[in-house]
């Protein structure tokens, strides 16, 4: 959802460092878990069930339990503009996850907007970044390669690729063993509020999303918006002493 | 096909008596009279089967069977060239009417088969008069191609002598019939490999050369042989230099649809036998169009057209999303708003439209777009099962969609209520599809599932729960379990009260391990959430806990642990008590190790089970809990403590990820300066070997 300016520099990471060296060399070959009893289902699980060495070459990103359906987060997004500071709150529910085809969906609900009597819920559609599926170059949604870069560059875990990116949007990297995913999330609708509710839906998010602590960073480009509107979003355990994993199967 | 009258009487019309006074002319004395009665009989009934049924009322069947077997009597063999020419033609009459009354008619082949007339019909075809034995081959191709036809055991030396035989025959009729034979009976890889070791394969690809019937029941034959079975495809697709799968290529282009037909069913079950042949994208395209076109030929061509076109796009994306830039979720929403569609025809383009859209959000999108889904809704409440059991797997495809389930489009009275209703339906197989449907859209983000609740929808999944069928009984769970994923409070104590802890121990305990499975995967969900939820499992005396340490510790496969391991997981992230209950399950005796199921967890080949395993060890060791070092010790003594440490490298990010939390915990545990070891375990994981840094550290 479109806001305003934000200034704030991503606070410092606080987890496990990988450097370059760990993620850019060939992963080891993952083990052959794909479910393959017939009728085949729809995996929509909190297991890595969708990575596979069977089709080695390709490089899926890795099967992160932070990431998976049920999964929730909870933190900001900052609006501010030169006359004022201003951040939602936003929570974010993960609710679909498809990594052999690069797709994740959820709702996102951003809470305290100031023209909404409600909190306002969207759903929306996310491209992870594999390089099978999609590439760090969108080529659509009005961004340019340029666009791209300079949003991607705002992640310090991009640096390392960064070259790579300018060549050929990333293509020929091998992701399968970086400890973070980028994505791009799309919003698709307004669940509970009509188009009229005065926020706009246009623009998409540039995403990192942490394996290793499930923290979300993520910018929103929007031509017609503020540039650089930052979500940060941090993985939520709902009350409990520790993680609990949900799951559903599409049949 | 048998022909109509070539008599050149045509004296005899229809009007020349009712079918009662027909009946008492068959027991005639007159050879002629009786004669001319079979042949008026044979005319009333060819393509007519309400006369066919009369006449079978009539008890017709019995009584020509009767006649064939006195004409065959009077005339054996031996005296074929006797002056008894009317007896002859009787014997030709009696089994074109026996063939007529199975043409096409399965209560006509079931009559035929209960008069006996089977092996007498059989007995023609060692006749020398070419005639008769023409007569009994086309009779008993017509009862071949019912699946009520007796099965012909190839294995049996003499009978593949016997098929040879007719293969080898020149008559056109017979060598049609020992192609309608194995295209009827061939179902093993031992009978495929029996006929062609005896040379079927070549005898059939000569077929291919021949008349129009020949290469029909070749190719249809030839499909069979195929099935399933890539070393009969791989000796094809050798002989002759490939020129047999070309010409059978080529016959997608012949004149006739229904060897355009055979030929594109020949090609599917080739490509679908041995994916490595007809890669081609031409020939993909090809047969996707041909296949969208013979939809259009009204007769059976166009029935067996889309069973077909299923068989060919069935789990293979690339030729769904060529059929999708082939219109073909336009063409058969079409052809569906037709008027007045036989049963096959509606079943076919529901479960084309199902197929279709099994893969691809393009085709179901477009198929939503188009309001496809009334029509299938309509079809729900079809008198014929295999319509609504088409329907059901047509609307399970389309609701395959986690944006459209999350958009809300299927859960609404329209289609709530009919599922409901099949739930309880009189087929199992309908009652299994249903299910399936009803398990994707409980998947219902957005309008929590109510409308399916007042519909009494949660006390018939219980109900089927129960089933004697274990596929019945899975997939009930299966969509109680997809319903209680992030449902709420009310929902969840909803379920729990109508299945109540008793019964959900004894689900998780059931003999099929796909019931095994689901029943965990629900008690997960179920888990889920609020905190307080976790006391479900402690009903009754703790009896769901109970099942669940009992069957994860005999785990039968990997799929079963995996559940068992979130569920113990989601137990863990619960209060002291919860944690304390999860790990008197995973060490039930702690010195001894090989008891420890959850080692070999640990060690399993499978990272999607060392993953849950992991996320257990983690919620058990969560920092803030008080008791987390007590059990950190437990799990020392068990040798846990030392297997995570090895997996801190582990091939799988996931593992590792969860191995490295589990680490730092211990660190932390163990530690007396906290920081200090934070940032030993934050040096250590930036160098290349930092696991062995963090290693030194127990």
């Amino acid at each position: 959802m479109g806001g305003n300016r934000c200034k704030k520099d991503r606070p410092a990471f606080v987890g496990i460092i990988f450097t370059a060296q760990h993620y850019q060399q060939r992963a080891p070959k993952q083990d052959l878990d794909r479910r393959s009893r017939m009728p085949v289902r729809v995996v929509e699980n909190s297991a890595p069930s969708h990575v596979s060495d069977a089709n080695s070459g390709h490089t899926s990103p890795p099967a992160c339990s932070l990431l998976s359906v049920g999964q929730a987060f909870s933190g900001t997004q900052n609006v501010s503009s030169l006359q004022k500071d201003e951040a939602w709150r936003v929570n974010v529910r993960i609710q679909g996850c498809d990594l052999d085809n690069g797709y994740l969906c959820g709702v996102m609900e951003a809470l305290n907007v100031p023209m909404a009597d409600t909190p306002v819920v969207t759903f929306w559609e996310g491209e992870i970044v594999d390089t099978k599926n999609y590439t760090f170059f969108t080529g659509k949604w009005e961004a340019t390669p340029e666009d791209d870069i300079r949003h991607w560059t705002k992640f310090p875990s991009f640096s390392s690729l960064l070259s790579q990116v300018k060549v050929d949007g990333g293509k020929s990297l091998d992701l399968s063993n970086c400890p973070y995913i980028f994505m791009r999330w799309k919003e698709r609708y307004f669940v509970n509020v009509g188009t009229d509710c005065g926020l706009t839906i246009a623009g998409f998010y540039y995403v990192c999303f942490s394996c290793s602590d499930g923290s979300i960073n993520g910018f929103y480009y929007d031509p017609n918006s503020s540039p650089f509107q930052k979500l940060e979003l941090k993985s939520t355990n709902e009350g409990r002493f520790g993680f609990s994993f949900s799951s559903y199967e599409l049949q | 096909m048998p022909t109509t009258s070539t008599s050149t009487s045509t004296s005899v019309t229809s009007s020349s008596g009712s079918s009662r006074e027909l009946m008492s002319r068959l027991a005639s004395g007159d050879p002629e009279i009786k004669f001319k009665a079979l042949r008026e009989i044979k005319n009333q009934i060819i393509g007519n089967r309400t006369k066919k049924l009369y006449f079978l009322k009539l008890g017709a069947v019995p009584t020509v069977s009767g006649i064939l077997y006195r004409a065959q009597v009077e005339l054996p063999d031996d005296n074929i060239y006797s002056k008894n020419d009317s007896n002859r033609d009787i014997i030709i009459q009696s089994a074109a009417v026996l063939g007529s009354f199975a043409c096409g008619f399965d209560a006509g082949v079931r009559a035929v088969i209960d008069a006996s007339a089977f092996p007498q019909l059989v007995r023609l075809l060692g006749y020398r008069d070419d005639k008769v034995v023409d007569a009994g081959a086309r009779s008993l191709k017509m009862i071949y191609q019912s699946n009520l036809a007796p099965k012909y055991d190839f294995l049996q030396e003499k009978n593949m002598e016997f098929l040879l035989s007719l293969l080898h025959s020149e008559s056109e009729n017979v060598t049609g019939l020992g192609a309608s034979i194995i295209t009827h009976s061939c179902q093993s890889i031992a009978e495929q490999k029996a006929l062609c070791d005896a040379g079927v394969l070549e005898k059939l690809v000569g077929l291919l050369e021949g008349s129009l019937s020949q290469r029909d029941a070749s190719l249809e034959s030839l499909a069979m042989l195929f099935k399933d079975n890539p070393d009969v495809v791989l000796k094809f697709a050798g002989l002759e230099n490939g020129r047999p799968l070309s010409s059978i290529t080529e016959l997608t282009k012949d004149r006739h649809p229904r060897t355009r037909l055979l030929a594109c069913i020949c090609l599917i079950s080739i490509r679908n036998t041995s994916p490595c042949y007809l890669q081609d994208v031409g020939i993909k395209t090809r047969l996707v169009n041909l296949l969208l076109e013979l939809l259009d030929t009204p007769d059976q061509v166009g029935d067996d057209a889309s069973f077909a076109f299923s068989s060919l796009i069935a789990q293979k994306e690339d030729l769904q999303k060529l059929a999708f830039e082939a219109n073909a979720v336009d063409k058969l929403f079409n052809l569906l708003q037709g008027e007045q569609l036989h049963s096959k025809r509606l079943q076919g383009l529901l479960l084309a439209l199902g197929n279709l859209c099994s893969k691809l959000e393009s085709c179901r999108s477009r198929f939503l777009s188009l309001q496809v889904l009334e029509l299938v809704i309509d079809s729900l409440t079809n008198d014929n099962a295999d319509i609504r059991s088409a329907a059901c797997i047509c609307l399970r495809n389309v609701s395959r969609s986690i944006k459209n389930l999350c958009a809300g489009y299927f859960m609404n009275e329209k289609i709530i209520i009919p599922l409901v209703q099949l739930l309880d339906d009189s087929s199992v197989s309908v009652q299994v599809a249903a299910l399936g449907a009803v398990s994707n859209i409980m998947v219902d983000l957005a309008t929590r599932k109510s409308t399916f609740i007042q519909c009494g929808g949660i006390k018939q999944l219980v109900q089927l729960s129960k089933s004697m069928e274990s596929t019945v009984r899975s997939n009930a769970l299966w969509a109680l379990r997809n319903m209680m994923f992030l449902a709420d409070d009310k929902c969840k104590e909803g379920i729990f009260l109508e299945l109540s802890a008793s019964e959900i121990a004894s689900l998780i305990c059931d003999p099929e391990p796909l019931v095994q499975e689901q029943a965990l995967a629900l008690v997960r969900n179920l888990v889920d959430g609020c905190v307080n939820s976790v006391e479900f499992v402690f009903a009754e005396d703790g009896v769901i806990l109970d099942a669940v340490g009992r069957q994860v510790q005999s785990a039968s496969k990997a799929e079963i642990g995996i559940q068992g391991m979130y569920l113990l997981s989601n137990i863990a992230s619960g209060n002291e008590f919860h944690k304390e209950a999860v790990i008197e399950k995973l060490l039930p005796q702690v010195d001894k190790e090989a008891d420890c199921f959850i080692i070999n967890f640990l060690r399993s080949n499978d990272s999607r089970l060392r993953t849950a395993a992991v996320w257990a060890i983690v919620n058990l060791t969560f920092p803030s809990s008080p008791g987390a070092f007590g059990r950190l010790i437990k799990l020392r003594n068990a040798g846990i403590v030392s297997q995570i440490k090895s997996m801190v490298n582990d091939s799988c990010q996931d593992v590792k990820v969860g191995s490295f939390v589990t680490s730092s915990v211990v660190i932390i545990h163990f530690s007396p300066c906290w920081w200090r070891c934070m940032i030993i375990l934050f040096e250590a994981a930036s160098c290349e070997n930092g696991a062995h840094t963090v290693n030194g550290l127990w």
